[in-house]
């Protein structure tokens, strides 16, 4: 389906230009204009970027046409991700290495051409990306990186997000260093690394960030109906139809959402206030079931099939809950992310509601137009009195950290008191600890490492084929796998990954894992890149979008067995 | 410059290209180093933990893969394009693509091989010539067509197909042609498929042997149902933006454009929708008709991006690449995606039906009221998750019940749809025989009974 539009009152503040994808027309003023009605046609722009808008918006192309994306080391992997990144539209990508074009380059990178061969890998790498989408800069930065990151780290910290591809594996561990020891100073933008593996058919994403907040995680549903816990204006309003002297037209045609209401209050009425229980579902469905005329009214079926509703209690999710049981939620200060602010507010405003706001969207039910608008207008009345609420709430917390009281935009603060439950933050962790195997990564070792029947022990086992490869690299220079002694490297990854577990057996699939990862020798087969390169522009966006759920925080693709396997470390 | 050697063949390219001297030295070193094709060939000369044991690998398998293998590629859209690159990386050097669309300026978001310059040129015609200019020694055949105009005899050349399609109709179709191909006697008449799909974050690729494993056919059932209108809703009780532009398009368009046909790719028509939709909400003091949205509904259009189809077509080659040389075995034989929330992939094996109208053989039991004409039996034919037929065509063991066509049995048959299936059939029911466009050369086997 396409994005919805939100009800909202926009159009007062609404540019003369092209209306954002979520914004609505007002229908009142354009039909009373005597002018025609205004067309707001899509630009060139939007048309080119009409398909994925429908997924993020134009707020998310707004971040997206912010970043600043670098990549380090060039091969398969890291330009197949930087072109799904070009194609929607990032502002700016560099490519930072100063390798020379090898065939093998040519063989396997789509952005080069055998007359590549012998040039700057970054620079021929730039000018086939940037092709893709005129409206992206693209540089290319022919320094060594070690060097660069000696004398230039300003230049690591200036991006939105860092890429390592194929990177030495010291080399990119002082990178993401540097990256997480920039974003511990408050006020520093946090820049999340993304470090990029793959030899033959697998492949790891690891993703280094201080914490992310997701703004919009696009929930399968925003309704807030609260049937059980009616506000005043819909009770009343259930309360008020005379339902037995209709006519049938308009009996057969009150939304389901009403007739759910009215029965709970008449169940109440005879029950000393008690709302039918799970016990008495039959009982209660029943009354509804003689509440109808005919036979076949429609609006009483919908009523009896979401009956559970009534006795289902509106509870504050369990995810916003322990959101707001966080640190930095609980204490906040003028630097504090938007999100940790709108999130702190929701707790005092909870101290005195017992549910977040109400969502302004509803289902489509059967009812007549006019009963349904009356509906979702109750439920608009209701938003917009919650939100005023919040917002008076909010205004005293800013002032409480000496921030104005417009300090968090009007968009935001709606957007999250529409979608309160569609929020999220991902606390994430330093790659150097990611690749230490300490923490998680013994706890993963002893759960499903050393248990051949884990559902995960494959894949932690090609991950710590990885691990032991990377200790390889550092120690003898080259990938294991380069050389045509296959057999040997993999003797020396089984007694790394021994001692990396301690365990003095390799159990299950470790052998296997380890002889496909050496198989590939560290390169980059096309088709394996392409899967990654997809993975990795996927979450890429929504690091940058703040919109989705990004991965937490480590994947390993096995393109052997079509399969990918996430967990954190 | 449309390189036509072979991949190990330089010496057509040098001299015809145009190339300066510095280049074209660096065009023929490339093509004279042999150990190009290192990553691929690692997979080929070393064999993995779970490789089959007839895998002989080395130069046979690349022989195969690089001068043998023959492959179509069904679509060169926002999946083509990416699959079209893939494999022409991978070594395959006989493509073919096949494609009836034209270039959208809609498309340049994902559809990475063509530029804005190329807007209503042959996605097929373009994107062949791309691949060719960029990856030396591939040849890509371009056929601007659609796929039901090509015989079997025409799909029969081939070794593997690669579908990357939005439409559901011409996956059925081919699914169906490749099944109805196969014969027993010659084993080179089955041909695997390999079929890819996305919607926003979400995807899936699966491998198809036709006759072995499950069809797409077997699967219709868990496409999810389009969202339907009741006409009752969008002429008398509209409440969402959608019905107001559904009653521009369905019920006004035809009424003040006798003779037009609505075109959803013309932005006037789209206007005139939008301009209509839009008086009708005010009427109803309805929120929400946008310019966007009235496209979205009348064209129905899908959100798509380029990170996805990247990991669908990547998948869909990694398939093609494990078997046409057996280095590894490959996806038994569906795979889904999802990546709305963190990374999910679920692998399983999708099981066949055996009442399959194109692969089962079994006869589908369908039990019916004694009160149903022959016209509700056609209406559940074409609404029922299971069937989804567009026009059925019925057939009892004593003859035609109703055919859509030729028009002389229509004629003969038409006055069937108002009688009693129950009188047409007999107390106890019994086989009925259908046929449908939707399924070329493959008769659904219907066991009626009645409640």
């Amino acid at each position: 389906m396409p994005t919805r539009p939100s009800d909202s009152e926009v159009t007062t503040t609404r540019p003369t230009k092209i209306p954002k994808m979520e914004d609505s027309i007002d229908v009142v003023s354009a039909s009373t204009a005597t002018a025609p009605i205004p067309s707001y046609r899509p630009d060139a722009k939007e048309r080119r970027y009409d398909r994925q808008l429908r997924l993020w918006a134009s707020s998310g192309q707004k971040s997206l046409e912010q970043a600043r994306v670098l990549l380090v080391g060039c091969n398969a992997t890291g330009c197949q991700s930087l072109k799904n990144l070009v194609l929607p539209g990032i502002s700016h990508f560099t490519i930072l290495t100063d390798a020379k074009t090898t065939a093998q380059d040519v063989a396997t990178n789509f952005f080069l051409h055998p007359e590549s061969l012998g040039q700057n890998v970054a620079d021929e790498a730039v000018k086939y990306l940037k092709e893709l989408n005129p409206a992206v800069e693209g540089v290319a930065n022919v320094q060594d990186p070690a060097t660069l990151l000696k004398s230039e780290p300003d230049f690591f910290t200036s991006f939105t997000l860092a890429l390592c591809c194929d990177v030495d594996p010291d080399l990119e561990l002082s990178i993401a260093d540097l990256l997480w020891q920039h974003s511990s100073t408050p006020g520093n933008r946090d820049v999340p690394l993304m470090s990029i593996r793959n030899s033959g058919f697998i492949g790891r994403i690891s993703i280094q960030l201080r914490e992310h907040c997701v703004i919009d995680t696009h929930p399968d549903s925003t309704h807030t109906l609260r049937i059980d816990q009616p506000f005043p204006e819909l009770e009343t309003y259930a309360r008020s139809l005379d339902l037995d002297s209709m006519d049938s037209m308009e009996h057969s045609h009150i939304p389901y959402l009403v007739l759910l209401v009215r029965a709970l209050c008449d169940w109440r009425d005879a029950h000393e206030g008690q709302a039918p229980s799970f016990e008495f579902r039959d009982e209660f469905k029943e009354t509804l079931r003689k509440g109808k005329h005919k036979y076949d009214e429609e609006n009483f079926d919908e009523a009896i099939g979401q009956a559970f509703k009534c006795w289902n209690t509106s509870e504050i999710p369990y995810e916003v809950e322990s959101l707001l049981s966080r640190d930095n939620v609980k204490n906040i200060t003028a630097s504090s992310h938007n999100l940790h602010i709108l999130l702190h507010t929701l707790g005092i405003y909870l101290q005195s509601h017992p549910l977040p706001p109400i969502s302004p969207s509803l289902p489509d039910m059967h009812s007549s137009t006019e009963s349904y608008i009356t509906l979702q207008n109750m439920y608009k009345r209701q938003y917009q009195s919650d939100l005023a609420e919040y917002k008076s709430v909010l205004d005293k917390v800013l002032d409480s950290v000496g921030l104005p009281s417009g300090a968090v935009p009007v968009t935001e603060i709606e957007s999250f008191v529409k979608n309160s439950g569609g929020v999220d933050i991902v606390n994430g962790s330093p790659l150097s600890a990611q690749r230490d195997v300490k923490g998680l990564t013994r706890e993963a070792i002893n759960e499903h490492f050393a248990d051949p029947e884990s559902e995960n022990h494959l894949a932690i086992a090609e991950h710590l084929a990885i691990l032991a490869a990377e200790r390889y690299r550092t120690k003898h220079s080259i990938w294991p796998g380069t050389t045509s002694d296959t057999t040997a490297d993999c003797q020396i990854l089984e007694e790394s990954i021994k001692e990396m577990s301690g365990l003095t057996a390799l159990p299950g699939m470790a052998k296997e894992a380890i002889v496909e990862v050496v198989r590939g020798g560290f390169s980059s087969l096309p088709t394996t890149a392409a899967f990654i390169g997809g993975l990795v522009a996927q979450e890429a966006i929504k690091l940058v979008t703040d919109q989705y759920s990004p991965l937490d925080n480590t994947v390993i693709v096995d393109l052997v067995k079509s399969t990918t396997t996430a967990f954190k470390l | 410059m449309g390189a036509n050697g072979l991949a190990n063949g330089s010496s057509s390219l040098s001299g015809s290209n145009g190339l300066n001297g510095e280049s074209s030295k660096r065009y023929a070193s490339y093509l004279a180093n042999s150990n190009r094709y290192e990553a691929v060939d690692r997979m080929l000369d070393r064999r993995g933990p779970w490789t089959d044991e007839q895998f002989v690998g080395g130069s046979e398998a690349k022989a195969f893969l690089r001068q043998k293998a023959k492959i179509l590629v069904i679509g060169a859209g926002g999946l083509g394009c990416e699959i079209l690159q893939n494999l022409a990386l991978t070594g395959f050097s006989d493509i073919h693509v096949i494609d009836m669309d034209t270039i959208d300026i809609s498309n340049l978001n994902r559809q990475f091989l063509f530029r804005e310059s190329d807007v209503g040129k042959s996605k097929a015609l373009c994107a062949a010539d791309f691949i060719m200019s960029r990856v030396p020694g591939v040849k890509v055949t371009p056929y601007h067509g659609k796929i039901q105009d090509h015989a079997p005899d025409f799909y029969m050349q081939f070794a593997i197909i690669i579908a990357g399609l939005d439409s559901i109709s011409a996956r059925r179709w081919i699914n169906a042609t490749l099944v109805n191909m196969v014969d027993e006697e010659n084993e080179d008449s089955l041909k695997p498929l390999i079929d890819g799909g996305t919607e926003g974050f979400k995807g899936q690729a699966r491998v198809i042997l036709p006759t072995i494993t499950s069809c797409y056919e077997c699967s219709i059932d868990m496409l999810t149902p389009p969202t339907v209108f009741p006409v009752c809703t969008i002429a008398n009780t509209p409440r969402l933006p959608e019905h107001c532009i559904e009653w521009a398009s369905v019920l006004e368009w035809p009424k003040t454009f006798k003779d037009k046909k609505l075109d959803t790719d013309d932005p006037e028509h789209i206007e005139w929708l939008y301009q209509k939709a839009t008086a009708r909400a005010a009427m109803f003091k309805i929120e929400g008709v946008t310019w966007q949205l009235t496209q979205g509904v009348v064209k129905n259009i899908i959100p798509a991006i380029a990170s996805t189809n990247a990991i669908i077509a990547a998948s869909c080659c990694n398939e093609a690449f494990k078997i046409a040389t057996t280095c590894a075995p490959y996806l038994n034989n569906y795979m889904m995606y999802t990546g709305n929330s963190s990374i999910y992939t679920y692998t399983f094996e999708h099981g066949k039906r055996d009442e399959c109208p194109v692969c089962g053989g079994e006869a589908s039991l369908v039990r019916i009221s004694k009160d149903w004409t022959l016209e509700q039996l056609v209406e559940h034919l074409k609404e029922a998750q299971e069937f989804k037929l567009s026009r059925p065509s019925l057939s009892s063991e004593s003859g035609p019940l109703f055919w859509y066509d030729p028009p002389g049995i229509y004629e003969a048959t038409k006055g069937n749809l108002d009688k009693l299936v129950f009188d047409l059939l007999g107390p106890e029911g019994g086989a009925v025989s259908v046929t449908d466009k939707a399924l070329p050369a493959a008769n659904l086997s219907l066991e009626i009974q009645f409640e």
